[in-house]
């Protein structure tokens, strides 16, 4: 898998000098996903990214408990679940990134007193675990009819240590890179919803791998969108 | 961030609006944006033709559309909310644009909505009202005088557990949903207490909508099969009761596999079954 | 989240049905619903599906020093988790009826039943021994958790390899996969949990039952078979009493559906082998289990991105993009050891609704300490609003501050008590003034 995926763009990094050259070389991994395969859940998707697979099922809008209640917009939780062990920090920290992503998308105003929450398995990590978890929890939410303004979609890229911009990176990847930036894109204008970024990268680099990600993202909406046409071919 | 996020956006050129006539019948995904036939005159191509049309170009006539589930208004904008096919229904008057654009999706949460018929389990009897579960974000209030006869001294006979088939009186995001089993006249009309026989089942609030479709074969097909009783509730919930077990549950399956089989499947499914 | 009621005349009918011999899914008593194994690109990583029930389990392995009593035996964990995924009646973290019935038992079914050869995980006596530890995930609950986690179990279990370590005097070494290839575990037989449902005070019974017989049901039974008939745990939970004739015979169907269940095991694992043996890179995992020809379902190959101009984007952008406005610009020396570099924001961990409790419960010192951070904050916009303010400096709201004056006049340091509501009132106005500078940028 790792071999396949050439890494031919080089982009300069260095502030000052000429745009990179580049070339047809970030790609995608093959992409899959499966929506409402479970039966309890009012909405449910597996994602899969190359090895990388996550499970979300979505229920709402559902009773809320009077502890949780907000009077004027539903009350959105997520949660993350690891596939060993118990749920640590890293998984309330991308939960809190998820949830943040997935409120600003959610029309949570139409349903107030309600509770929608999203549950997230992972189901294996091979890198761009994020990305695939928000991917999943935006199918998810799609297929359990939730209002949305718009649709979102994770992108992870990773810069290695000569500054080769890598899209969709695997853990080997993730691992040798110098910076993991992951962002969440909607499909209306390919804004910006969330970034959460490790390592060290130049001003003109993060610009590189958002406009890189908002690239990418059309490739995934596209996914999105025909996997949706897929579903609804027989109504 | 999301300032350098929003410029990279305009370069991109963002997603065009499309116009609802050409897209009815397909997919439509949440954050797509809709012109009526109104803003297609103005910026839309092909309005060109529509202008002729008009008696008077000058004075725009007030065409009334309604904006149903799936879609929601912003401004002057119709954007869509959920993943679905575009549907639309002509006004009573007939033409002229107008009328109910609604997005057709596949949900199997129900949210309850004014004037429709469901198929509620009494969960709680407390003092004059009964809780229901009707399937949405909390339980529906019913009072045991909305019921076809129902006096003060006259109670029906209504337990924990049973099934209810009435309608929302009361119906909206900030108050609790309310219901009844009387139409405006009093009358039961077909509401009140299901019998104790037959099978409860669920399936998603889109096939519900197709069975209850004005013209539905799959109903006049089920109905050749075997005489039978059957109760369909807009929350996604089917009674049916047949003479046998065994018929019942074949109804049951048939109605469960109809909603991802296309329209020819279903006929050799009939034809099969009549034959045996 | 409330699991739906089950209504009076779904229970009536469910219990007809089962006195003429049928089940809502066309089933017969003694039927199975299908299983289907799929196996992760992971060892040890499998999802069984029990028709609609589904269960994720994984395998993972640790180096730990053994139980004290136990030296020369490795540790082997079970954790069945039911995720709030597989029904909303599930919430997370609470560890239910339910859950503890389960966990205990898998661990009767699993551990006690010695079918994992514990001794063989020993690496040091009494120092290292692998800790085993199976996960099981709740995917979707229709009913039979039980059967369908001991089965992801004890599949998972087979399928897992653990990396291969060796012992030189003191010294042990890990081998990489890379290394050397890892080794599975020895397993001696293969326990697998059958549930009976009985209905009536027992005059019926079924074979697997599904959510909604689980509801109306009078008794469970399990019992824990391996393919050789041993009996390796047997629980009736529910309350009902059955005569010996009944256990007998529902051992006698366990006998034949945990022959079936094994040889599907026994197969799946083979076939999982085979690809992942292949020479030229066999596709597995679950990418490939997933039905292409399902609706529902939607692949893609390996997309390439253009990325050719992201360069030139990016540079646009920065060209485009207005400096960062004088905020940043130099760092101002207030006193002596006191420097400040910007204005800085609000802080946004407030809202955190879980962290927030406990922060309280650790002591309201905290608090102060953020509140303090503020009023600072406060006081160094107003001072950039007139340069001759004095800068406000205190630990608590109520004691007598310190009011330090910029570097210019160090002498005139006084002392004075300055109210909350009056510090605020002098802050709004900067503030304001800021939220102007925002506007225009």
């Amino acid at each position: 898998m790792e071999g396949a995926m050439q890494v031919d763009t080089q982009i300069r990094t260095e502030p000052g000098a000429e745009a990179g050259p580049g070339g047809p070389g970030c790609s995608l991994r093959h992409f899959a996903c499966e929506q409402n395969l479970l039966s309890r859940p009012d909405g449910s998707a597996s994602f899969l990214q190359g090895d990388t697979s996550v499970l979300a099922g979505v229920y709402g809008p559902a009773e809320v408990k009077i502890s949780k209640e907000i009077f004027n917009k539903a009350t959105l939780e997520v949660l993350l679940r690891p596939k060993t062990g118990l749920p640590g920090v890293a998984e309330k920290s991308r939960e809190r990134l998820i949830r943040n992503t997935c409120e600003a998308v959610v029309l949570g105003a139409l349903h107030p007193r309600t509770s929608i929450t999203v549950v997230l398995q992972v189901i294996s990590d091979a890198g761009s675990l994020l990305a695939c978890c928000l991917n999943a929890a935006c199918m998810a939410l799609v297929d359990a009819g939730v209002p949305m303004r718009a649709l979102f979609c994770g992108v992870t890229c990773a810069l290695d240590a000569d500054g080769n911009l890598v899209l969709d990176p695997t853990v080997k990847q993730e691992k040798e890179a110098r910076a993991v930036l992951t962002f969440a894109l909607d499909s209306v204008e390919w804004k910006l919803l969330m970034s959460t970024t490790k390592g060290l990268y130049t001003n003109a680099e993060l610009q590189q791998c958002l406009a890189a990600a908002q690239a990418a993202s059309q490739q995934v909406f596209r996914f999105f969108r025909e996997s949706l046409q897929r579903r609804y071919s027989k109504s | 961030m999301a300032e350098a996020a929003a410029i990279a956006a305009e370069s991109l050129a963002g997603s065009k609006a499309r116009a609802a006539r050409t897209v009815l019948g397909q997919v439509v995904l949440p954050g797509e944006e809709l012109l009526l036939p109104e803003q297609e005159d103005a910026e839309g191509p092909g309005g060109a033709g529509e202008r002729l049309l008009r008696l008077n170009p000058g004075a725009r006539s007030r065409v009334r559309v309604v904006c149903g589930p799936g879609l929601r208004r912003s401004g002057d904008r119709l954007l869509v909310t959920k993943c679905g096919r575009l549907r639309h229904k002509e006004p009573g008057g007939g033409g002229g644009g107008g009328g109910v654009y609604w997005v057709d999706s596949q949900q199997k949460r129900y949210v309850p909505v004014k004037g429709d018929h469901v198929i509620g389990i009494v969960t709680a009897k407390s003092g004059d009202i009964f809780k229901v579960d009707v399937g949405g974000s909390e339980p529906a209030s019913l009072s045991y005088l909305a019921f076809e006869g129902a006096t003060k001294r006259n109670r029906p006979n209504v337990q924990v557990g049973d099934l209810i088939y009435g309608q929302f009186l009361v119906a909206n995001k900030d108050m609790e949903p309310e219901m009844v089993c009387i139409d405006s006249c009093g009358r039961a009309n077909g509401m009140g207490v299901i019998g104790q026989d037959g099978l409860l089942f669920k399936v998603t609030l889109g096939l519900i909508r197709k069975l209850l479709a004005p013209d539905c074969e799959i109903i006049q097909e089920v109905g050749k099969l075997y005489p039978l009783e059957i109760v369909f509730g807009m929350n996604g919930r089917i009674w049916v009761k047949a003479k046998t077990i065994q018929q019942t549950l074949i109804l049951a399956n048939i109605l469960e596999a109809c909603e991802h089989m296309t329209t020819d499947q279903r006929k050799q499914i009939f034809s099969r079954l009549a034959e045996s | 989240m409330k699991e739906t009621p089950l209504s009076n005349c779904e229970r009536r009918f469910l219990l007809r049905a089962i006195e003429e011999k049928k089940r809502l899914d066309g089933r017969q008593t003694y039927d199975y619903r299908n299983i289907k194994i799929s196996f992760g690109t992971d060892y040890g990583c499998c999802i069984v599906e029990l028709g609609k029930t589904r269960v994720l389990g994984q395998v993972s392995c640790e180096l730990v020093s053994p139980k004290l009593n136990r030296a020369t035996e490795g540790i082997l964990f079970f954790n069945l988790e039911l995720s709030q995924m597989a029904a909303p009646a599930f919430e997370p973290g609470r560890q239910s009826d339910l859950l503890v019935k389960l966990n205990r038992l898998l661990e009767r079914c699993l551990r006690n039943s010695k079918c994992i050869d514990t001794e063989s995980l020993c690496v040091v006596a009494g120092e290292k021994v692998w800790q085993i530890r199976v996960d099981l995930h709740l995917l979707n609950h229709d009913g039979n958790i039980i059967d369908a986690a001991s089965i992801a179990a004890i599949v998972a279990l087979c399928h897992f390899r653990r990396p291969d370590v060796s012992v030189q005097g003191d010294e042990v070494t890990l081998y990489t996969p890379e290394e050397r290839d890892p080794v599975p575990l020895s397993i001696h037989h293969m326990p697998i949990c059958v549930s009976f449902a009985f209905f009536q005070q027992g005059t019926y019974l079924l074979v697997d039952p599904n959510e909604r017989e689980e509801r109306v049901m009078d008794g469970l039974l399990v019992i824990a078979m391996n393919k050789h008939r041993e009996i390796c745990t047997i629980q009736s939970s529910g309350g009902i009493m059955l005569l010996k004739d009944q256990v007998l015979r529902c051992s006698k169907i366990a006998g034949v559906k945990v022959a079936e269940i094994t040889e599907l095991i026994q197969k799946a694992l083979e076939n999982d082998q085979k690809v992942r043996h292949r020479k030229e890179g066999g596709k597995f995992g679950f990418a490939e289990s997933i039905a292409n020809q399902r609706i529902t379902a939607f692949k893609m190959e390996k997309a390439p991105i253009d990325t050719s101009d992201v360069g030139e984007k990016a540079e646009e952008i920065i060209a485009e993009a207005e400096p960062p406005s004088e905020v940043v610009s130099n760092p101002v020396l207030w006193t002596p050891g006191t420097a400040q570099i910007g204005e800085g924001i609000e802080n946004s961990w407030g809202d955190l609704e879980d962290s927030e409790k406990e922060d309280e419960d650790e002591g309201g010192s905290e608090e102060a300490v953020i509140l303090d951070s503020v009023k600072m904050d406060a006081g160094v916009i107003s001072n950039i609003g007139s340069q001759d303010a004095p800068i406000v400096l205190s630990d608590s709201e109520e004691e007598e501050m310190i009011i330090l004056e910029p570097d210019k006049n160090p002498k005139k340091i006084r002392t004075q008590t300055i109210s909350v509501k009056q510090e605020k009132a002098a802050s709004k106005k900067p503030m304001k003034k800021r939220k102007k500078k925002r506007a225009v940028n």
